[in-house]
């Protein structure tokens, strides 16, 4: 076990530095320590010291964030729902975000606003996902049942594509174009006080994380014999629908929807180190999920051309097949 | 000790089991629950583990009223075993007999040696040592059952309430893993109630029977149970016959 944890500790932080130094402009890594600690170097010019200090550093951060994060939701869900198909979104936190996006995209002209900046869409984006949140939560006071709160978060999903649906029909090209970039996710945009921001709610985040442990593996039980264990579920479903939201809408918030990672990362982490005991596969899946997404995120760069791609395209193009060679080699799922 | 009374099992408002008067199970004691399909065995059951499906009367752990223990204390009384296996197949054996001390570890559920040493005790009284690292995915019905079995008894509480334990099971491991949980039950002064299809064997090897009739639950030694005529008015179909507790079919 700790021969794979520390390969995966060297793996995220070859990748890391990687995702600093490739892109449009290579960096030789030297120069990222010369950049973070202020040494005089000729070779570093102040160009390069921008480019390190505020677009790739809090890149490369924001996508350790984004996968660790997104992985932790997408294995408490599939815990919670005792499901291998469940992701961070299956609650409808993205749809809700793509919701207060779309409206706040292609509703401002028919609004007469005029074009919105991107601080309204990140800003649309949160209140979105806390509108479905708290929809989210208000409802599970009422269902009893865990199953039925999965319905709830599709029946979510379905009703705010359609409205997005309406809407992009009667929008403009542009809009459109507007709303089909942020549903393709971004990496980039992220200043140093949003990475602060989304810092503090993971260690929020976590904290509650270690409150829940040992019931995430009652769970593993199934509800019936976990209560019997002494487990509070409703608090445990609880905190688990809190944890989940805090990850998967701040991270939507800034970064748009990053499909795949929350649902593959949790089988991979499974299949890495075979055991189910949250205790190991948290901390495997906040590994894995940060290095495949800094991955993803060189890929999507196409290191030494001056094009890129859409971040969501690339974690589904590795991620779907990834799920394919899973199945097809181990057979079946599991949560 | 467990204690029931005056109380109503069902569903809602609909009452599916009564109990008028006292009803108390004593220590070291294999009981069984006998009725037929939908009388409220299973119901039963849950009203007294979980309080689910109790809708009127009182439940009693040693002395103290059900309601006035959290479940903390109540896991570490009652243990039970379901006929649903809503459980990760991806378990081990040995990861799904560890989860069960829940109710004796910490924040975190770090296993003290004390856990372990229970757990290995379980695992060679049940015959389990050679597949202890094999997931529950791979077991067959049997095996399986007698993990689960085994997972109640790791959870060392008083009481072992254990839902049709033997359905999926053979003739032979029916009757093994039955008298391999009376005397380990005996020998560790603990008490297990099941509900059972099993009239026959439920007979041979239970000291007291819970029966179930017309929503009536009563409770009886097996052998007043075999005396009284209520076998017969439970299960009155002309196919079967009741001789001194032992069951025959007739189809002539």
């Amino acid at each position: 076990m700790k021969r794979q944890f520390t390969l995966l500790i060297t793996f995220l932080l070859i990748f890391f530095i990687a995702d600093v130094c490739l892109g449009t402009v290579y960096i030789k890594p030297h120069q990222i320590w010369d950049a973070l600690f202020g040494l005089e170097n000729p070779q570093t010019s102040k160009t390069v010291r921008y480019i390190i200090t505020e677009l790739r550093l809090p890149r490369a951060i924001m996508a350790v964030f984004t996968g660790a994060g997104l992985a932790i939701a997408g294995l408490l869900m599939q815990t919670l729902f005792r499901n291998p198909l469940a992701g961070p979104f299956v609650l409808g936190i993205s749809s809700g975000a793509g919701l207060g996006v779309a409206l706040v995209i292609m509703g401002a002209t028919a609004l007469g606003i005029g074009a919105i900046s991107g601080i309204g869409i990140i800003t649309a984006s949160v209140v979105g996902s806390l509108v479905v949140l708290l929809l989210i939560i208000l409802m599970s006071l009422r269902i009893k049942d865990t199953m039925g709160l999965l319905i709830v978060g599709l029946m979510v999903g379905s009703l705010s594509s359609a409205v997005v649906g309406i809407l992009s029909y009667f929008s403009s090209s542009e809009e459109l174009k507007r709303y089909v970039f942020w549903s393709l996710g971004s990496l980039g945009n992220i200043n140093w006080d949003d990475l602060l921001i989304i810092g503090l709610l993971f260690i929020v985040a976590l904290l509650l994380l270690l409150w829940i442990i040992k019931p995430l593996n009652a769970l593993l039980l199934g509800e019936s014999y976990a209560l019997s264990l002494g487990i509070n579920i409703k608090k445990t479903r609880w905190i688990i629908i809190i944890i989940t939201s805090i990850l998967a809408g701040s991270i939507t918030a800034f970064a748009g929807p990053i499909a795949f990672i929350g649902l593959a990362v949790p089988h991979l982490a499974r299949l890495i180190l075979p055991t189910v005991n949250h205790k190991i596969l948290i901390p495997t899946a906040i590994l894995l999920g940060a290095t495949l997404l800094l991955f993803c995120d060189i890929a999507s760069q196409l290191p030494f051309s001056n094009y890129s791609l859409p971040i969501n395209a690339v974690t589904s193009i590795l991620g779907a097949p990834l799920i394919i060679w899973l199945i097809m080699r181990k057979r079946n799922l599991h949560f | 000790m467990i204690r029931l009374k005056n109380i109503q099992v069902g569903y809602g408002h609909c009452v599916v089991a009564q109990l008028d008067g006292d009803l108390a199970f004593a220590k070291a004691k294999f009981i069984s629950i006998i009725g037929t399909n939908g009388s409220g065995k299973s119901t039963l059951l849950r009203a007294i583990a979980s309080g689910q499906h109790l809708i009127n009367g009182n439940v009693f752990l040693e002395d103290k009223n059900w309601t006035d223990q959290t479940a903390q204390d109540r896991s570490r009384l009652i243990s039970i075993v379901l006929t649903e296996r809503a459980f990760s197949y991806f378990l081990s054996v040995r990861e799904l007999l560890e989860l069960s001390r829940a109710p004796y570890t910490n924040y975190i559920g770090k296993l003290s040696d004390v856990d372990h040493e229970i757990i290995n005790e379980v695992l060679e009284s049940f015959d389990l040592k050679g597949m202890e690292s094999r997931r529950a995915g791979t077991l067959s019905d049997g095996q399986l059952q007698r993990v689960l079995i085994a997972r109640a008894i790791v959870q060392d509480t008083s009481y072992i309430l254990m839902d049709e334990p033997t359905s999926h099971l053979d003739i032979n491991h029916k009757a093994d893993l039955l008298l391999l949980l009376k005397e380990y039950c005996h020998k560790k002064g603990k008490t297990v109630i099941y509900a059972t299809h099993e009239i026959q064997l439920a007979l041979s090897l239970c000291d007291e029977v819970v029966s179930i009739h017309k929503g009536n639950i009563a409770h009886q030694s097996t052998a007043d149970f075999i005396k009284s005529n209520l076998l017969r008015e439970i299960f009155p179909s002309p196919h079967v016959d009741f001789k001194h507790g032992k069951m025959e079919f007739r189809f002539d």
